[in-house]
């Protein structure tokens, strides 16, 4: 029993401590360092943050080189798969020109709902109104099981704080959490970290879209016994004081899900809305 | 006679390159376009199989910076993944040490107990020490596929490693 715990023992600090022939560093030595690098990081010294910065950008930018033969080749093939499968898309095209003319014919509901759209695009801070609006280039958006967010090619000099709102084709995709000098992370709506406060419906019912780390949000805090439609437009609240009242987000659907707008996997270019300047320290 | 020797310098580096360049790049190995809870960890794979099998291409220093550059490019506290990598690069170390011959079978219960110690560290870490939220469920799945997937990376690295000639050399 004993000789078998000096064998573990002995076999245990020989992986932690042996350099092996082409081993420059000890495993137990890259174990602490990682561990100090990462309460430093973690716990926010202000000369973690430049430096932190500087690395990103590097990273960010060696990173766009390094993925743009991946980028090139689904843009490549899905040229010739568009070409070969142009006829499905003219029904699919069919098909949705029919769902736009049933459309047409929901005016009454629309009306509705302009009413009480109204009251949130007349108040002095409309999402319509504003125009300090900038255009950058998704750099990177590595698909993660943890975390839902991407890279844009604006930073700190641009004039981005940490928690402006992110659009694209003017719906909401989520909001600044890093910035750096040339660089910033969007994360995104269906994020398990976001929380947005939105309404919807011609109540203009009050409520957080929380991120489930799925593809499609969930609405909570609803008021009690309230019964969800599906279809119905959200739009954000503007509670918060960050993101602009009347931003578009997505539908509701099954379950208290939304259904997004965009396609945060299909994000190419986004627009970061600057007008607020009081963003920092989100 | 020199192109041949910087070709197989080439192919002893390519556990390396393929390391760096996933830490990386923007391929990733999350498909939730095809099936939701559908992700693993190669660099898990890809450091385990190659520590145990053959140290020499992947240095423990390597590892270190791969976890680095991939907190960057994902968005985690730095540091973190180093430390899930070098925990696999431990386990794997701490096996190769304690046996002599090994299968398939063994490896892939062997790296069940690297993967389970690595995520956990990666988990622990991010829920106790960061305001970075994670869910329990995706981590296990992630660890499930991981492992689900080891076989099949296990025969494509084991006929690579059979073509690394001068490796040992290395």
């Amino acid at each position: 029993m004993s000789s078998s715990r000096d064998d573990f023992s002995i076999a245990f600090r020989s992986a932690l401590l042996q350099r092996g022939a082409a081993q420059k560093f000890s495993l137990v030595f890259l174990i602490i360092i990682a561990s100090i690098i990462f309460f430093l990081d973690v716990y926010g010294f202000s000369f973690m943050k430049p430096i932190r910065s500087i690395i990103n950008d590097g990273i960010y930018r060696v990173s766009l080189v390094a993925s743009s033969p991946s980028r090139f080749l689904p843009h490549a093939t899905s040229g010739i798969t568009n070409f070969i499968n142009i006829k499905k898309e003219n029904e699919k095209l069919k098909k949705e020109l029919e769902a736009l003319k049933m459309k047409e014919l929901n005016v009454e509901f629309l009306s509705n709902q302009n009413k009480s759209l109204k009251k949130i695009i007349e108040s002095e801070e409309s999402y319509l109104k504003k125009e300090n609006m900038i255009l950058s280039k998704v750099l990177i958006d590595k698909g993660s099981p943890y975390l839902k967010s991407i890279i844009i090619n604006r930073g700190s000099k641009s004039g981005i704080l940490k928690g402006m709102p992110v659009t694209d084709k003017d719906y909401l995709v989520g909001r600044i959490v890093e910035t750096n000098y040339l660089s910033s992370r969007v994360l995104l709506l269906n994020d398990l970290n976001s929380r947005i406060p939105v309404t919807f419906g011609d109540e203009g019912v009050q409520a957080i879209l929380k991120g489930i780390g799925k593809n499609r949000p969930i609405l909570e805090y609803l008021p009690e016994e309230f019964v969800l439609e599906e279809g119905v437009d959200v739009f954000t609240s503007g509670k918060d004081g960050i993101f602009f009242p009347g931003t578009p987000i997505g539908t509701t659907a099954e379950g208290g899900e939304v259904k997004l707008f965009t396609e945060s996997s299909q994000l190419s270019f986004v627009k970061v809305d600057i007008s607020n300047k009081g963003s920092e320290d989100f | 006679m020199k192109s041949l020797r910087i070709l197989s310098k080439l192919i002893n580096l390519g556990p390396l390159i393929l390391l760096y360049y996933l830490s990386i790049s923007e391929i990733d190995s999350h498909f939730e376009n095809y099936f939701e809870i559908l992700s693993f960890n190669i660099q898990l794979i890809i450091i385990y199989f190659w520590v145990s099998k053959r140290p020499e291409v992947l240095g423990s220093g390597h590892i270190f910076f791969a976890g680095l550059i991939n907190d960057v490019v994902m968005g985690f506290p730095l540091g973190v993944s180093s430390l899930s990598y070098l925990v696999v690069s431990l386990v794997a170390t701490y096996i190769k040490n304690m046996t002599v011959n090994t299968r398939i079978t063994t490896d892939w219960f062997s790296f069940f107990i690297g993967i389970f110690f690595s995520n956990l560290v990666f988990f622990f870490l991010l829920v106790n020490f960061s305001e970075i939220v994670i869910n329990f469920t995706d981590i296990s799945y992630n660890t499930f596929f991981t492992l689900l997937f080891f076989p099949f990376f296990w025969f494509i690295f084991t006929y690579y490693n059979s073509i690394i000639t001068t490796g040992k050399n290395a």
